[in-house]
């Protein structure tokens, strides 16, 4: 299990953000402008929406659909970048934290990656995680969640110099990427509660997806 | 000819009474009488003798009867699955498997994808690499898994599976049997089990027999046959690691600079999946192909030796 702290993921966040060089700064303030410029978020699924139904594989590539994953609760399902991603790992690790809070309440917690062979399998290793990890093969359930978008060049020569290679992670050629998203989706498939921030070091905190749960729960 | 003279051709020959035949096949008796004329127009004779009395099939109508029954419970059949594929009962799912790919290595990911996938009917077929790209090509299969392939053409998607090594097959009797590992110095003295089709042969050859020509012994295109070879103590095969391989022989790796392999699954770009091939390929990517995994995973009653696993 990963070592549980106090510290909120903003907190965590602060923390990030003082390790980052001069390049760090300049791609992440790119990207995210890049995106907010794109309107890539106004093209996220929203509170109401229906939830895309999916097959997909874990890390061990057991598949699980939607339909089983939220049989018997509302299910919390987060979209994350990869295991390359500092902001990433410290979010799995923070819902990894709060596994057992999702599950008093009833629900099922998932977290999706654009990884795929064994990189979702490692990660789970590294940061001693139980947490289901599915691996969106080939980008389409983040397509359908509205939350992919492709990874502009300055930001892939900047990924790449640090070497992060996308293409064998994705095991596809074209380099793309989910803009970090937490959704709360009730049984009967709607979706209760949407969190999707161009800012890929703002992440949902556990906390708060507790409270969109228990608010899904006392609405149904 | 058309389907429904066809049956009341069918109905006549069993009931061998008009009115019945039409009752049967809940149309007019002239309609039916109708239909048989035409059937017999077409076919240039008539098939049934119509007198007041006795109805009964002619010669020619004997002779047609079971080629018109085969047809008609053939088209049924096309009928029948053309309904089943739009409620979705029949899944399809055609892989393709080079010759040194062991069939061992998808029963588990295809008894994953059963769970989830109803319907769902798999065929495996074995053949060359290149032979595999062009089934592909041609819509003949929908996936294929390979070792190294050569040139491979740009509207083919192909994945990275695993790696891995050759290991040296043997009886327990062979003189090399009690080493820990074999070296290319042994593997120049001894005979070698010759598989037809190979297509991991030449790679051998470029790594342990470009200098000194490899001795080749009995051959065959089974992988079976050759085992119980070896087992017989008529020679020793190289094989990748995951090759399943009959109890009774030893596994000894190769020493030095093993040559090992990549192993592929390849798909057409751009082509739509079916929801089985959909999930093959997910599981595939995902899955973990390491040889304890994989034997450990491989339904039970199915499990063979796997060759890596105690080697």
């Amino acid at each position: 299990m990963p070592n549980r702290t106090d510290k909120t993921l903003a907190e965590t966040r602060s923390e990030l953000l003082t390790t980052f060089t001069d390049a760090d700064w300049q791609s992440y303030n790119h990207l995210v402008k890049w995106l907010r410029d794109s309107n890539v978020p106004a093209r996220a699924l929203k509170v109401g929406d229906t939830a895309p139904d999916f097959l997909l594989p874990d890390a061990d590539g057991r598949l699980h659909s939607s339909d089983q994953l939220r049989r018997n609760g509302p299910l919390v399902l987060s979209f994350f970048r990869g295991g390359w991603c500092p902001f990433c790992t410290a979010e799995l690790c923070a819902l990894q934290g709060a596994k057992d809070d999702f599950e008093n309440v009833g629900a099922t917690l998932a977290v999706i990656t654009p990884e795929t062979r064994h990189f979702p399998r490692e990660l789970k290793q590294s940061l001693g995680l139980d947490l289901m990890v599915l691996a969106d093969v080939d980008y389409g359930v983040a397509e359908s969640y509205g939350v992919l978008f492709r990874v502009p060049d300055e930001t892939k020569a900047h990924y790449s110099g640090l070497g992060f290679d996308f293409g064998a992670r994705h095991g596809s050629l074209e380099w793309k990427l989910p803009i970090p998203a937490t959704y709360v989706i009730d049984r009967d498939g709607q979706i209760r509660s949407a969190f999707v921030e161009p800012d890929f070091t703002i992440r949902e905190e556990p906390a708060q997806i507790l409270t969109s749960l228990r608010q899904a729960m006392s609405m149904s | 000819m058309e389907l429904h003279q066809v049956r009341y051709f069918l109905a006549v020959a069993s009931t061998l009474n008009f009115t019945r035949a039409a009752e049967q096949c809940n149309v007019t008796q002239p309609a039916l009488t109708k239909g048989v004329q035409k059937l017999e127009q077409e076919l240039g004779g008539q098939l049934i003798y119509r007198e007041r009395q006795l109805t009964q099939l002619t010669d020619l109508g004997k002779e047609v009867l079971p080629m018109l029954e085969r047809t008609l419970a053939s088209a049924e059949a096309v009928r029948r699955k053309a309904r089943e594929f739009q409620r979705k009962e029949v899944a399809p799912l055609k892989i393709g498997l080079a010759p040194s790919i062991s069939a061992s290595l998808v029963l588990d990911p295809i008894a994953e994808i059963a769970k989830f996938v109803p319907g769902l009917h798999v065929e495996l077929r074995e053949n060359s690499a290149e032979n595999l790209v062009n089934l592909l090509l041609e819509g003949e299969i929908n996936a294929a898994v390979v070792g190294d392939v050569q040139d491979m053409p740009d509207r083919i998607d192909g994945w990275s599976l695993f790696e891995e090594r050759y290991v040296a097959l043997l009886a327990p009797t062979h003189q090399l049997a009690n080493r820990s590992s074999i070296g290319i110095d042994d593997l120049h003295e001894t005979i070698l089990l010759d598989r037809d089709g190979c297509d991991v042969f030449p790679k051998i050859k470029q790594s342990f027999f470009s200098e000194k020509s490899a001795q080749l012994g009995h051959c065959s295109g089974h992988d079976l046959h050759l085992q119980h070879m070896a087992a017989a103590g008529f020679g020793v095969i190289l094989a990748p690691e995951h090759m399943p391989c009959l109890p009774t022989l030893k596994i000894i790796p190769l020493k030095g600079d093993q040559v090992s392999r990549e192993v592929r699954l390849l798909a057409v770009q751009g082509r739509r999946y079916s929801p089985a091939l959909d999930a093959f390929v997910k599981v595939a990517r995902l899955r973990d192909w390491s040889i304890d995994v994989a034997q450990r995973s491989i339904p039970q009653a199915l499990a063979p030796q796997v060759a890596g696993a105690s080697a």
